[in-house]
């Protein structure tokens, strides 16, 4: 694994410092991609995010970042107020046009030279033809990323709750690679086979981008042949990222600005979904038959994957790799973890009780330990097929990260409209013993009153920035901070100038607990109400997250930033990450003294928030 | 199989044929009275539960409402295994699901299970104007195969509680065993050996079947 990622790591210099010819010669071979990508230029600007300085070593792992401490925080604001992070903002008003103009320049030019290309792809010529439709497919479009021209769609419905409300199912199949409006598209994700055949788009008719498929195959096998692996092409705003898992292929082609480790680690989970659903076996079709066509295989899921990337716009589990618990009351959640261990002790390997995408309780089997990333993609599963909610369900299914050859069978149930109850067992007969498992299961869940409780905090949510006590201590702490309890009055007076949101302009933070693999997360509250808003914060997060891992830099153990948007604060320690967001006018010395209470206020209420006791988590 | 208690019958019931025949969308208008016009797919296999009397008895129907999609055909025996009545469903327009149903009835003729209660369903008779397959030919195949045959609409609910009914009816009685419906633990016949005559599509389940169930002995 190490190896691997140090190989990653650094092939991408190597393929440029090395042989700069191979990329030119893939501009020329295969000139028809780049009607799809403006220009191809394996561009090696380096990571978009300013380098911090590397902070000095932060002497003694207590828990409070010094609040004077300059030395130890680095302000890399200014440098970023032009840069990256306005990415939604600006590219409102700033020219959209661009992507447009330049892929209509393309197009032209691949018009003027007029001879197919090599790889088999047939869209290239068909575009300018359809490119004269741009006006009425955008109405249609607005609840996708769609890179628009200069329509102001963007700034108006974009803004509601379109955005967050995922649609089940695949949207837009009647487009495909020849039309403007899937060429317009922010995020694309295909899965294809090595021998060039479409197995998945998010966009579009699989079938009908087969020419498109042939290409992304053509161009990862030329890199192959000379001995290398192709990761990552930038092409103007565009970045294409490639992720190879034995035969099967998978490339994500983004505008959105996001750091391409992010863009490489979705393709992970995307691989890690299929596997879910077909296990690695699947390998040993493409051994038989190097021809096989898997997309009947994958039959009816397009809304698994579908609802998986829609989750990397919004769900921080999709980076953190960490779950998040439904803030409970402990007894409450005792009182499910108890009877879901006598269940596990049963011969059930994991007994998993959820509401939506929280746990409320889960329990492993001895020895037997699930990866945070196969709780994702099994709830995303689930989640995203509608029938599991019509009766009780026995299904296969492969948890990628605990034995990817391997079908599991998986007993699910929806104890109300959010709650479901998942038994994970080796056993395929085991249906019936499962079914009566559930049955005593939930009689208890009822008799204590959890499903009520799992109700009601789905209401209430769990920790509100405006609660953020003033200075907790730790001897009355617990008590004090409850969640739950009525709220103080708005206008307290013991609160620092507060703007919006929060004590000191805290607007929201997130805390992973690294022993634990759990993240909380405050609830969404004014200024950040809209997905829109929501959405922008998440990439912000998202970009902190990767900048503080960075390979070759990291790890980092602080980081202060300042934008138009934010003043964003990471803080990582060996036992938990920080990640707060404040009003962008926040002062730095406030900030740092509330991120201390934020983490006194979490190991506070770390009982209802965390799941604690469960089977230790060792991988 | 069936399992009777004096008049009480316990029968599993299991649902096979090709995805989009309207499996689903039979039990849930058996079941819950309910017919959606855009029906999820089924995941795997759902379970319900159903009551029915007929003239002498009380017919507890366990169904086993399995997923059409290919990728799940090579588990349809751990569905359709000890089970007393079995309804292959087909969409009268389409050729394709009638040939998927031709090929379930074969693969349950080889469970030789004689006193496997057959139906065979043809669903969506409400869309006459889109018939491709003929209620005579469908009858035609059923009588020569040995099963029931009826013509049914989920959406209409035409024929739906009746070939429930017809079942309940046919179901060997007066076969006591002691063990409660689904727990029949038959040797499992070689899957691989099952599959592999059909087609090439299905030849290559039988291999990814066969290491998977290898497999997951090494996961336990």
């Amino acid at each position: 694994m190490s190896s691997d990622d140090a190989h990653s790591s650094s092939s991408e210099h190597d393929s440029t410092d090395q042989n700069p010819n191979p990329s030119t010669s893939i501009d020329q071979s295969l000139d028809a991609i780049e009607g799809q990508l403006t220009s191809i230029s394996l561009n090696h600007r380096n990571s978009p995010l300013p380098e911090p300085p590397i902070p000095p070593p932060h002497h003694g792992i207590g828990d409070t970042l010094p609040s004077d401490a300059h030395s130890q925080v680095e302000e890399v604001g200014a440098v970023e107020k032009s840069g990256s992070d306005v990415e939604v903002e600006n590219s409102v008003s700033r020219g959209e046009g661009v992507l447009w103009r330049n892929s209509s320049d393309v197009e032209g030019e691949v018009e003027g030279q007029g001879s197919p290309s090599s790889s088999g792809y047939a869209g290239g010529k068909g575009t300018s033809s359809s490119s004269g439709v741009s006006g009425s497919g955008i109405e249609e479009i607005s609840g996708d990323e769609v890179d628009q021209g200069e329509g102001g769609i963007r700034s108006g419905s974009f803004g509601g709750s379109v955005d967050s409300e995922w649609v089940p199912g695949k949207r837009h199949v009647n487009e495909d690679d020849a039309s403007v409006s899937w060429r317009k598209r922010k995020k694309h994700f295909f899965v294809l086979s090595h021998s060039g055949k479409p197995i998945y788009s998010r966009y579009g008719d699989e079938h009908r981008l087969a020419g498109f498929s042939a290409t992304l195959q053509a161009i990862i096998s030329f890199v192959e042949n000379g001995g290398d692996r192709v990761k990552l092409v930038r092409a103007g705003k565009h970045q294409v990222v490639f992720l190879v898992k034995g035969p099967i292929y998978l490339v994500c082609i983004s505008c959105t600005e996001e750091p391409h480790e992010s863009l490489n680690e979705q393709l992970e989970l995307l691989y890690g979904q299929m596997i879910l659903i077909l296990t690695k076996s699947i390998n040993r079709c493409f051994e038989k038959n190097p021809k096989f066509d898997m997309t009947p295989l994958l039959g009816g899921t397009d809304a698994v994957f579908s609802s998986l990337i829609h989750s990397y716009s919004w769900n921080p589990a999709t980076f953190l790799h960490a779950y998040s618990c439904l803030p409970l009351a402990y007894p409450t959640r005792q009182a499910a973890g108890a009877i879901l261990q006598d269940v596990a002790e049963s011969g059930v390997l994991f007994a998993i009780l959820m509401c939506k995408h929280k746990v409320i309780s889960l329990v492993g089997a001895q020895k037997a330990s699930l990866h945070p990333d196969d709780m994702l993609l099994l709830a995303n599963f689930v989640m995203s097929s509608e029938s599991f909610r019509t009766s009780e369900s026995f299904s296969p299914i492969c948890l990628p990260r605990y034995n990817p050859m391997a079908f599991l069978y998986a007993y699910v149930y929806y104890l109300d409209a959010d709650t479901y109850l998942m038994l994970l067992t080796a056993n395929p007969d085991a249906f019936y013993r499962l079914k009566d498992w559930r049955i005593r299961i939930e009689m208890v869940l009822l008799k204590s009153n959890v499903l009520n409780e799992a109700q009601r905090s789905m209401l209430d949510g769990g920790m509100h920035v405006e609660d953020l006590p003033v200075d907790p201590s730790p001897r009355s702490g617990s008590l004090s901070s409850h969640l739950g309890q009525p709220r103080p009055p708005p206008d307290s007076a013991d609160r620092c100038k507060a703007l919006l949101g929060g004590p000191c302009g805290l607007w929201h933070f997130i805390y992973r607990s690294i022993y634990l693999d759990q993240y909380v997360s405050s609830e969404f509250s004014s200024p950040i109400n809209t997905p829109k808003q929501q959405k922008r914060l998440y990439r912000a997060y998202q970009k902190l997250y990767t900048s503080m891992h960075d390979r070759e830099l990291g790890p980092h153990k602080t980081q202060f930033r300042r934008d138009n948007n934010y003043v964003l604060l990471c803080w990582v320690t060996q036992d938990f990450e920080l990640y707060a967001a404040f009003d962008p006018l926040a002062d730095k010395a406030l900030a740092i003294k509330t991120c201390n209470r934020v983490c006194q206020w979490v190991k506070d209420v770390e009982n209802e928030v965390f799941l604690l006791g469960a089977s230790p988590f060792s991988w | 199989m069936a399992t009777s208690a004096r008049n009480n019958l316990n029968a599993k019931l299991v649902l096979l044929g090709d995805m989009g025949a309207g499996k689903s969308s039979l039990v849930l208008r058996f079941v819950k009275g309910q017919f959606l016009d855009f029906q999820e797919s089924t995941i795997g296999a759902a379970f319900f539960s159903q009551t029915l009397a007929v003239s002498d008895a009380t017919v507890k129907f366990e169904i086993w409402d399995t997923a059409g999609q290919e990728r799940y055909h090579s588990l349809a025996p751990m569905y359709y295994r000890g089970a007393a009545a079995a309804i292959i469903v087909y969409d009268i327009a389409s050729i394709d699901s009638f040939a998927r149903a031709k090929t379930w009835v074969q693969e349950l003729q080889k469970q030789g299970n004689p006193n496997l209660v057959m139906a065979l369903a043809g669903n969506k008779a409400d869309l006459e104007e889109k018939r491709k397959v003929t209620a005579d030919e469908a009858r035609l195949y059923a009588e020569e195969n040995g099963l029931f045959f009826m013509e049914t609409s989920a959406k209409t609910a035409a024929n739906v509680n009746e070939i429930f009914y017809e079942i309940a009816k046919r179901l060997p009685r007066a076969q006591p065993s002691q063990n409660p419906a689904g727990m029949v633990l038959v040797d499992r016949p070689a899957v691989g050996s099952q599959a592999s005559a059909c087609c090439s599509r299905y030849h290559f389940f039988s291999y990814y079947h066969s290491d998977l169930n290898f497999l997951i002995l090494f996961a336990k």
